[in-house]
């Protein structure tokens, strides 16, 4: 296709997806250029407070979930599968963990919690293809509403520390945040032990802490990276990087997971009682 | 190359974007290399994530009619390449193109889906893997 006949197909499939969802409604306060088009490359907003706005709805704009930023050593690819994709060398796994691995990939995921429409944590959340609205509506609190499973997440923004009264252990941890420079730097912990960073099972426990840092170069991007502190599954810290774009004249959508059957993914048909 | 013509082969060859889901792995249940040419009545759809499901009864080669279990990307996925509920209807005619499953089961992964109106679109189902249609492009080039 010549690049003219792919602004077409953009065009119509972008104006059919969207008509087929509900009544076109442009984003507001999209900077433009001179011919009406967004300018995706104008600087980033920034709050009230003059902190930088990352309020917005952001994807990975690739089929298969975010990709690993190219890092010399690693295979890249995408990260929702697989964050050692991300990392040179590979993760260094402490060896339980490199078995739990092994059996993980043998029996195709089958317990991966996406499989049976649990809780993804915040990596696979992340790292999915779908979009997540981040809502920075004040200085005390930002909200990132994941479309995958409607998953909801909270970073407390008011100076507050972690927990460190052995909390009640959560899917996606505890999240508190900090700006340094135009950087927000996100801690969480609490997690349980039974996470899984990706669709083969790279585990995170409840000894893991997570470190994000978003930041926001220009109107239409998200710089993001991740990175995981597991002593006691991995030997030391490792750290992936990957970057979102911003969508324009859209909204999530709802998404509500049923667990048909978790035989479905280790090769049994769906069984729905449908065909056999 | 008119708008329209443009149109079906557009939706083949680059609808797919962030819809798909790799809610399982395509290699653990379906066969890449079994490719099936399915044409036959809509009997049933399941509009559920994280899969969408079509049933068709479908004549084989006896004229025995079976009914055919066809796992689609996830209503969000296809909501956001243009399909609506109203799509696909119980007691149409289409016909796709699929991958079966490898238990051998009356069951395949949707590739290519014709409508009763001729328009073809893209209906595939797990990004993990998963084929689409001959030179179909997975991928959305990211921004600068």
């Amino acid at each position: 296709m010549t690049n003219a006949v792919r602004v077409v197909v953009a065009v119509i499939l972008m104006s059919s997806a969207v008509s087929a969802q509900w009544p076109a409604y442009p984003t507001p306060g999209i900077p433009k250029n001179s011919d009406g088009t967004p300018n995706l490359n104008a600087p980033a907003p920034r709050a009230a407070d003059g902190k930088p706005d990352l309020s917005g709805l952001w994807e990975p704009g690739v089929f298969a979930g975010a990709q690993a930023e190219p890092v010399a050593g690693a295979p890249g690819g995408s990260l929702f599968g697989d964050v050692s994709r991300g990392v040179a060398g590979g993760l260094p796994l402490q060896p339980w963990a490199a078995e739990v691995v092994r059996k993980r990939k043998a029996d195709n995921s089958k317990d991966n919690p996406d499989a049976l429409c649990l809780p993804m944590g915040i990596m696979q959340n992340n790292t999915h293809p779908y979009p997540r609205k981040i809502v920075q509506g004040n200085a005390h609190v930002i909200v990132i509403l994941y479309e995958i499973q409607g998953a909801v997440r909270q970073i407390f923004m008011d100076g507050r520390s972690l927990p460190n009264n052995d909390p009640q252990p959560f899917w996606s941890g505890y999240s508190v945040g900090r700006w340094e420079g135009d950087t927000l730097v996100v801690e969480s912990s609490g997690f349980r032990d039974d996470g899984w960073l990706d669709t083969v099972g790279n585990p995170l426990t409840g000894a893991g802490k997570m470190t994000e840092r978003f930041r926001r170069p220009n109107f239409g991007t998200l710089e993001t990276e991740v990175t995981v502190d597991d002593p006691k599954t991995y030997t030391k810290p490792f750290t992936v990087k990957f970057k979102y774009r911003l969508m324009l004249d859209t909204e999530l959508i709802e998404h509500v997971c049923l667990d048909r059957s978790s035989q479905h993914y280790v090769g049994a048909s769906g069984a729905s009682g449908g065909a056999k | 190359m008119s708008v329209r013509g443009c149109f079906l082969i557009a939706v083949c060859l680059v609808a797919p974007s962030v819809g798909a889901l790799a809610h399982h792995s395509f290699a653990a249940e379906f066969d890449r290399n079994n490719v099936v040419e399915l044409k036959g009545l809509v009997t049933r759809i399941e509009w559920i994530n994280p899969h969408a499901f079509v049933f068709l009864d479908v004549k084989d080669a006896k004229g025995q009619v079976i009914n055919w279990e066809i796992e689609l990307s996830s209503p969000n996925g296809l909501m956001r390449r243009g399909w609506t509920r109203n799509s696909l209807k119980v007691g149409e005619t289409i016909s796709l193109t699929g991958f079966r499953a490898k238990n051998g089961a009356n069951v395949a992964s949707a590739g290519r889906v014709t409508l009763t109106d001729g328009r073809q679109v893209f209906g595939g189902s797990s990004a993990d893997g998963a084929p689409t249609v001959p030179n179909a492009k997975e991928e959305r080039p990211a921004r600068p």
